[in-house]
């Protein structure tokens, strides 16, 4: 069996897989990392959302093998050790989750979209961005007014840290 | 609900020749899509083994081809069907005629096919296109089989 | 109120571990050791089973075992049931079927399991069932309910001939047949209620465990109803003594009734660890999930409505095909009758009503309650007649239904239900407000002037929640009854755990349910801890579905705090060595009426379990209490909601441009939650109205079986909603909840097909209404228009 070896939430991950073995599955079952899920099999909901390189990417989608040498950021590295990071807060505030299980790909998602779309985000802009992200719960009223509030807010963590 | 498709080709061969090669398994293998092994079970039915992907789904199939309704050399039809393990089920067919035309001949078939199981859940907006794919290259190959120059 | 007290917008205590990914769902759970089950199922609808050759599969690298259905039956399990019995006119009860976790003899739709594999790893268990080879028969199939009971339809079941399992009816036949000759005016529609898949985002999955030293079974399932799944699991399946039998569902992601039932799977992987001894996981994959979860609604409906020349309602006549698919899952029969016909009078007094409901056989998966379960059909049926009624008569439909609401309360309905309190005319007052009604003629022609067609519906609702009280679903056939319970146990330090058999899967029970506990004893609710979902920490309850969990569950939660203050009180009385009825707890302190000699929760709790110096005669030590609550009637929470929709009749593209929902749930614990069920129930409706379809094709094979066909409802099909309250409370249970859950699901379907004939100017239009339904109607309509002209 071929080794991978990435970079997942800023520790080195390396293990020997099965070639057919997908980046999500590697991440659930190699490492245990099971705040990434799997909602369908072809490639829809987008409850597997991680980041690869800095990119949304849906990890049903990508084998294990196609990330080898990557930087993976899940939910689980989103965090700042104790102090969540601002979309989290966001979803919490806004009572953007309710099952939960779509969740860490919507926050995933969020935070791509504020990287490529800044941090005024229209609804219509929200919206039409969550295509590849299904919630059966929320209705996605919340959800949209979480990533509003949550790209505003990550505005405020940039000039935190520039201040820094 | 079978999904049903027709079309013609213009061969450059008489009737008879056309109508022996569609009836020749060298042929036939050589045209099926995707066909590994095409073995002889008597002059109308034959053992298969070939591999088909619609959509995201692609499979291994076992299967029959039986030619029927034997009309020489005014046509025939061909069909196949086969289990493709946990991705379904595939059924198929095409009437093929042959009528002369402008010294040749000119073929044409009405192809049936229906699908089932994970195939037909993930495949059936697909199929369309899969099955009309399947019989312009079964038709193609045979075009050549029959005018290797054209 | 409280900050965090009863009607307060708390943040769910729950979030944090979603938010960080440690949410843990049973795919999530791994145990040591464990081994893969792969379910082979059949790729027909109807097929006899000849041959299952598993050789060369049992060969395989990994395999640790190949199970084909028959060879499941040597095993000697029970059938899978479903718990409620119904009779038909003539009495006689309705016709079950076996229903064996893998079929035997004959598969009944595409996806019934023929045989499994179990394998090290699901990689391998998936290499080995390609491996199998199932001979099969392919038999004709029957998918149409109109059909299925019809000549020539190819019998599923020798146990119900003419595929009628049977033929229900409630309600005065001959008064509402009188109430019709007798009338000035007759609306008459005909409706198919499409079938939809639940979806619940996290699949359905189970592991489970055998520990052979104990003959201990662990269940670890995405269940709504933990300990319901034990009873039938052990009482009727027979695989372990119920005291032999853990079940856990941990973490679910979301449930809207299809992870009620008892299904194949979970039977399964139980007997499969005892069988290997290794603890076997099954997730499904969402193509599995479309094929073997429980499908909602599919009925097929002719329904007309009789009114006076006051345009009083008169009378209701329906007649219903319920299409139970290829089995009768675990609650089918009652939705389609007592969730369904109960419901039919809406918020109308009207006199009579006559229903006949036939429930058949089709080759198709099993259909059960769906999110509203027989009731968002049943505000379908009335709420488009009175709609279509009013064109008909040239009314505004808000004055129709403000002329016929029911007024005075109780009410007693054509169709069993009683119905408790309630202000429908508060709430669609409130929404034509909220909406501006009034507005609606200035934006429609907005709309002309830019090519489109706006349109205006209407659903003012009643629902049937609170599930439920236990002599009446007794009578009615359940097979048990539907209370629940709670327990409250305080520790020595005043913090609480609070056990319900309540589930959540999304409601938020951690926040909600801490809130009602903490501002009744006056603590923080980071004191109150929930504990749900686990049999072996948990007494029996009966779980979440019907928007019961506040109405119900809340009720125990009140019934059991009611027990701990009693008991406190004694205690502080020996405290404070003054009599128990001088006692006033209030604001977390018990004092003594008229001084100020007190003593504080936390200080009554350690004494509780100190006991020092207890007359232990009159007082055992400790707090802890539990409570059954079982409902008196069931709670009818109703509203009204207000769809706006526009048209492109260019592409037949409809968008959704307005939302008003008014509701009315009684008090509300939380508002933020209750609003989030509104947006959730909301978005599944239109989800039915617009985009949803289950589409079986003649020979039984599912073709909208992935969400590349299927078509859920993403963030840009729908609008932001606007969700207000009026509160008329319950008079039946303590805290006068109504429940929350299913409304929007309930009210959405009729609201949009309401705005879209409004919009359309034809009845003729059935859901989904897809973009290709709304352009072909609209290219008929100018058809026929061009023709008269």
């Amino acid at each position: 069996m071929p080794t991978v070896s990435m970079k997942v939430n800023g520790k080195d991950a390396k293990a020997d897989v099965d070639p057919r073995t997908l980046l999500v599955q590697f991440l659930r079952e190699n490492l245990r990392l099971t705040g990434t899920h799997v909602g369908c099999d072809t490639s829809q909901c987008g409850a597997c959302v991680v980041h690869v390189n800095g990119k949304a990417v849906k990890s049903c989608t990508m084998l294990a093998l196609t990330a080898d040498g990557a930087e993976i950021l899940t939910i689980e590295g989103l965090a700042n050790g104790a102090q969540l990071h601002p979309m989290q807060e966001a979803f919490r505030e806004n009572h953007a989750l309710q099952c939960g299980f779509c969740t860490p790909g919507m926050i995933m998602t969020a935070v791509d979209i504020v990287h490529r779309k800044g941090n005024n985000l229209e609804e219509h802009t929200i919206r039409e961005e969550l295509e590849g992200n299904i919630c059966r719960c929320t209705g996605y009223h919340n959800i949209v007014k979480a990533i509003g509030a949550g790209a505003r807010a990550m505005s405020g963590e940039v000039t935190k840290q520039a201040a820094e | 609900m079978a999904m049903t498709m027709s079309g013609e080709v213009q061969l450059n061969a008489p009737r008879e020749e056309v109508y022996k090669k569609l009836n020749d398994p060298e042929v036939l293998k050589a045209c099926i899509p995707g066909c590994e092994q095409l073995d002889k079970l008597s002059d109308t039915e034959f053992q298969a083994t070939s591999t088909m992907k619609v959509g995201p789904v692609k499979a291994r199939w076992k299967g029959k081809v039986t030619l029927s309704d034997l009309d020489p050399p005014n046509g025939y039809k061909i069909s196949g069907e086969g289990e493709g393990g946990v991705a379904g089920f595939a059924k198929g067919g095409a009437a093929v005629a042959l009528s002369e035309k402008d010294g040749g001949t000119l073929l044409s078939y009405n192809v049936e096919a229906q699908i089932g199981g994970k195939l037909a859940q993930l495949g059936q907006r697909l199929i369309a296109g899969a099955a009309k794919k399947m019989a312009d290259d079964f038709f193609d190959k045979f075009a050549k089989s029959v005018n290797p120059a054209a | 109120m409280s900050a965090t007290g009863i009607g307060a917008a708390v943040r769910r205590k729950e979030d944090l571990r979603f938010i960080t990914g440690k949410g843990q769902y049973t795919d999530d759970v791994s145990r040591p050791g464990q081994a893969h089950i792969y379910f082979v199922r059949s790729p027909h609808a109807h097929a006899r089973i000849k041959r299952i050759d598993t050789k060369t599969a049992a060969g395989m690298p990994g395999v640790v075992g190949i199970v084909t259905g028959a060879e499941f039956a040597e095993s000697k399990l029970g059938n899978l049931i479903c718990g409620w019995t119904v009779l038909s006119k003539d009495g006689s009860p309705m016709k079950m079927a076996p229903h064996p976790a893998l079929a035997v003899g004959k598969a009944c739709h595409v996806g019934d399991p023929v045989a499994v594999v179990v394998a090290d790893t699901l990689a391998q268990a998936k290499d080995a069932a390609e491996k199998i080879n199932v001979d099969y028969e392919i038999l004709p199939a029957v998918v149409d309910p109109t059909k299925a009971a019809g000549k020539g339809a190819p019998l599923i079941h020798d146990a119900a001939p003419n595929n009628t399992i049977y033929n229900w009816h409630i309600g005065d036949h001959d008064a509402t047949a009188a109430a019709f000759r007798g009338a000035k005016h007759v609306t008459k529609l005909e409706f198919v209620n499409n079938r939809l898949v639940p979806n619940a985002m996290e699949p359905r999955a189970a592991l489970a465990e055998y520990d052979a030293g104990t003959q201990h079974l662990t269940l670890w399932n995405a269940t709504q109803n933990p300990h319901v799944a034990r009873l039938v699991i052990s009482a009727f399946v027979g695989i372990a003594p119920e005291n032999k039998l853990r079940v856990i569902a941990p973490d679910v992601g979301g449930g809207f009734g299809s992870k009620i039932f008892i299904y194949p799977e979970e039977v399964v992987c139980l007997w499969a660890a005892r069988q290997f001894n290794r603890p076997v996981k099954w997730t499904a994959e969402r193509s599995e999930s479309f094929i073997s979860d429980a499908h909602g609604r599919d009925h097929v409906t002719t329904a007309e409505l009789a009114l006076d020349a006051d345009h009083k309602i008169t009378g209701l006549k329906v007649k219903t095909v319920a299409n139970l698919g290829a089995y009768m899952s675990t609650f089918s029969s009652a939705v389609p009758t007592f969730l369904y016909a109960t419901l039919l009078s809406g918020q109308y007094a009207i006199p009579h009503i006559y229903a006949e409901v036939d429930a058949v056989y089709t080759n198709t998966v099993p259909v059960d309650a769906y999110r509203g379960a027989g009731r968002p059909e049943a505000t379908f049926v009335v709420e488009r007649l009175v709609e279509a009624a009013a064109r008909e008569l040239d009314l505004d439909p808000a004055d129709l239904r403000k002329k016929n609401f029911v007024k005075t309360f109780p009410y007693q309905t054509a169709v069993a239900s009683l119905y408790d309190a309630g202000d429908y005319n508060a709430s669609l007052q409130k929404a034509l407000q909220i909406h501006d009604y009034k507005g609606f003629g200035k934006r429609k022609r907005e709309s002309e002037k830019n090519g489109k067609i706006r349109g205006i519906g209407f659903a003012t609702y009643i629902e049937a929640c609170g599930v439920a009280p236990s002599s009446l679903v007794g009578q009615l056939g359940a097979g048990v009854g539907l209370w629940e319970s709670a327990e409250v146990r305080v520790n020595p330090t005043g913090s609480v755990e609070l056990l319900t058999g309540c589930h959540a899967h999304g409601q938020g029970h951690e926040t909600t349910f801490a809130q009602l506990v903490a501002e009744r004893l006056g603590i923080g609710i980071d004191q109150v801890n929930v504990v749900h979902g686990d049999t072996d920490k948990v007494q029996f309850g009966m779980g979440t579905y019907g928007s019961r969990s506040g109405a119900v569950g809340m009720s125990a939660i009140v019934k059991a705090l009611d027990k701990v203050e009693a008991k406190a009180k004694k205690i502080a009385a020996h405290l404070l060595e003054a009599a128990e009825g001088d006692i006033v707890f209030k604001d977390g302190k018990f004092t003594v009426a008229g001084t100020d000699r007190s003593v504080a929760w936390g200080e009554l709790a350690l004494a509780a379990y100190v006991a020092h110096k207890f007359p232990t005669g009159e007082i055992e030590p400790g707090l802890k209490e539990t409570a059954f609550y079982d409902p008196t009637n069931f709670t009818f929470p109703a509203g009204c909601h207000i769809c706006e929709v526009e048209i492109d009749p260019e592409t037949g593209v409809t968008s959704v441009v307005g939302w008003t929902a008014v509701d009315d749930f009684g008090t509300v614990i939380n508002p933020m939650i209750v609003e989030g069920q509104v947006h959730g129930g909301v978005a599944q409706g239109v989800g039915q109205a617009l985009l949803e379809h289950t589409v079986y094709n003649d020979s039984g094979q599912l073709v909208s079986g992935s969400y590349m066909d299927y078509a859920m409802p993403r963030a840009d099909n729908l609008p932001s909603l606007k969700v207000d309250m009026t509160v008329t409370k319950c008079p039946s249970n303590p805290l006068g909840i109504k429940g929350c859950g299913e409304a929007g699901a309930i009210a959405a379907p009729a609201a949009v097909m309401n705005a879209i004939t409004n919009a359309l100017g034809t009845e003729k239009i059935d859901m989904p209404a897809t973009p290709a339904a709304v352009w072909s109607t609209i290219q008929q309509l100018n058809k026929t228009r061009l023709a008269a002209e």
